[in-house]
């Protein structure tokens, strides 16, 4: 059993078995008429929906769109969230005056934000990232502060044998110690900057990316462009884990491995 | 302090004289609920440039505490310690400490584990990596210095946190309880390691542990110290040259005298004590 999962081609059949299944359910609905017929478009027209949107280079442009946002808010946000959760933990005090407000506005969701971010700066690309960055923001933050704040005394006294000062101290123990949770955190950020990107275009439809694309193909009742983009979301967001899963392993390679 | 009572083997005229060790009437105390506990109380001990000294006694007898103290890790204390007449106020690198716990960082390579002490020292950097090799070969790791922590055995990490400890020749190099986790075979293997590596590097030691057997068999002389408050109760000098044979009748007899004074009940003692008269008959 074990030995089937160690090698790359059964791994990768027996990954590719549920959405084959998933696919040849759809198939068979979508032509097998009746009431599902009108919920799912067959997959020839999908198809067809797919090459015609990649004919003129919609889908091209919405893919770059939609990256190139949920990569820079996700920079910007989980950049200061880092920042924050990393001098909220080495300094107490700071921690004391911003950590009750801090943790008060993390409880409204993502999506709360968008009333509020649309009075303020209207509905346009501007408040799109705003809310991809605020997504990012609070497990980046979060996340950093825990690491750094609870690295273990026993390395930091390591630290002060060998006469550290604050800068070794910092690179050398508190920043590798807490390593793993940052990355915990930036995965997190990074599924939320995604989440963030999509439903800000969804709702405010500015500039152009998936699900802006999706809610025009709503409005047009196209179901097979519906189909191809959430395909390509997923596909998409697959990758980006698959990436972030990678980066982890490597980054934290003197971890054992784990059970 | 007395004069040298035995022969030292060979080293002894050729290192300089260094890392002489005084605590004078050191006291120590914790806040525990609001109250002062005495830990530490009129602790005097000298310990001579070179010598490897053992501390023994109970739980709670304070002594990982008196070289958290000696190390610097912990300032608060009332008395005096002094590294050759240098009072002790803050960590130094002319002091060393194995912990019981190894405390390599995780994150690196053994390699980079024992480089990293030398940080902060003025060891040229382009010698820096032929000491590192050197200290590694001397506690027997050669071929794992790109092991992380996790893939090397405890006996290993913790003779890497030895040479780790080492690599800075450290004036006064100090073990807590370093080999308390081991079992007793590797133990026993690190044991003879220590004194191969004393020998070989002639600073001066002092370890703490609970095992009577090991700080007879490294120590030149043996601290007993009795708890709440810690305090020294008898100084054992072991008249051996090293290195010693473990089977040697002195060191038995030694240990039997020591083991009885840590677990009988000998005059001026609470008589509320528990005692195994069975066991001091033996």
């Amino acid at each position: 059993m074990n030995a089937l999962l160690s090698r790359r081609a059964p791994r990768l059949a027996l990954g590719l078995i549920a959405p084959a299944l998933l696919l040849a359910g759809w198939q068979w609905l979508a032509t097998s008429g009746g009431a599902s017929a009108v919920a799912l478009a067959p997959l020839g027209s999908v198809a067809a929906a797919f090459v015609e949107l990649v004919g003129n280079g919609t889908i091209f442009g919405d893919i770059v769109a939609t990256l190139t946002r949920a990569f820079t808010g996700f920079a910007i946000g989980a950049g200061l969230g880092v920042a924050t959760g990393t001098a909220t933990a080495v300094w107490p005090l700071l921690n004391r005056v911003i950590a009750p407000l801090l943790n008060a506005l993390r409880q409204v969701p993502m999506i709360g934000w968008l009333p509020l971010i649309g009075l303020w700066f209207g509905t346009g690309e501007g408040s799109e990232l705003i809310v991809v960055c605020l997504g990012a923001f609070f497990p980046a933050m979060l996340n950093t502060h825990a690491g750094i704040a609870n690295v273990e005394q026993r390395y930091l006294d390591v630290g002060e044998v060998f006469r550290f000062t604050t800068g070794q101290r910092f690179r050398r123990i508190l920043l590798p110690a807490a390593m793993p949770l940052i990355l915990t955190g930036l995965t997190q950020a990074l599924a939320f900057a995604w989440i963030g990107t999509l439903a800000s275009e969804l709702l405010m439809g500015a500039g152009g990316g998936l699900g802006v694309t999706l809610q025009t193909a709503q409005v047009q009742q196209r179901l097979d462009v519906i189909l191809v983009t959430v395909a390509i979301t997923a596909i998409l967001g697959f990758a980006i884990n698959q990436i972030i899963a990678r980066v982890r392993r490597e980054v934290l390679r003197w971890q054992p491995a784990s059970i | 302090m007395s004069a040298e009572p035995f022969p030292r083997p060979n080293v002894e005229s050729s290192a300089p004289l260094r890392g002489e060790l005084t605590n004078s009437d050191l006291d120590k105390s914790f806040t525990i609920g609001g109250q002062a506990r005495p830990v530490l109380e009129n602790i005097n001990l000298t310990v001579r440039p070179g010598e490897f000294v053992s501390i023994v006694g109970a739980s709670g007898c304070g002594k990982s505490t008196l070289l958290r103290l000696i190390v610097g890790l912990d300032s608060e204390y009332g008395g005096e310690i002094r590294l050759d007449g240098e009072r002790i106020a803050t960590t130094s690198l002319d002091r060393g400490i194995v912990f019981q716990d190894h405390r390599l960082f995780p994150w690196m390579t053994l390699e980079q584990n024992v480089e990293l002490a030398l940080l902060n020292t003025d060891t040229p950097k382009a010698r820096r990596a032929a000491i590192v090799a050197e200290h590694i070969a001397l506690v027997g790791l050669s071929g794992f210095e790109k092991a992380y922590p996790h893939q090397l055995s405890g006996g290993m990490a913790q003779r890497a946190a030895i040479a780790r400890a080492l690599v800075t020749e450290p004036k006064v190099l100090l073990l807590d309880e370093p080999l308390g986790a081991l079992d007793a075979l590797t133990r026993v293997h690190v044991q003879n390691e220590l004194q191969r590596m004393w020998l070989a590097q002639r600073s001066t030691m002092v370890m703490v542990t609970h095992d009577v057997e090991e700080a007879l068999y490294l120590g030149d002389r043996v601290i007993v110290m009795s708890p709440h408050p810690g305090r020294v109760r008898r100084i054992v000098e072991v008249g051996l040259p090293h290195p010693r044979d473990r089977r040697s009748p002195l060191l038995h007899r030694l240990k039997d005298e020591i083991l009885a004074e840590l677990t009988g009940n000998p005059a001026g003692e609470p008589a509320n004590l528990v005692t195994f008269p069975a066991r001091e008959s033996r």
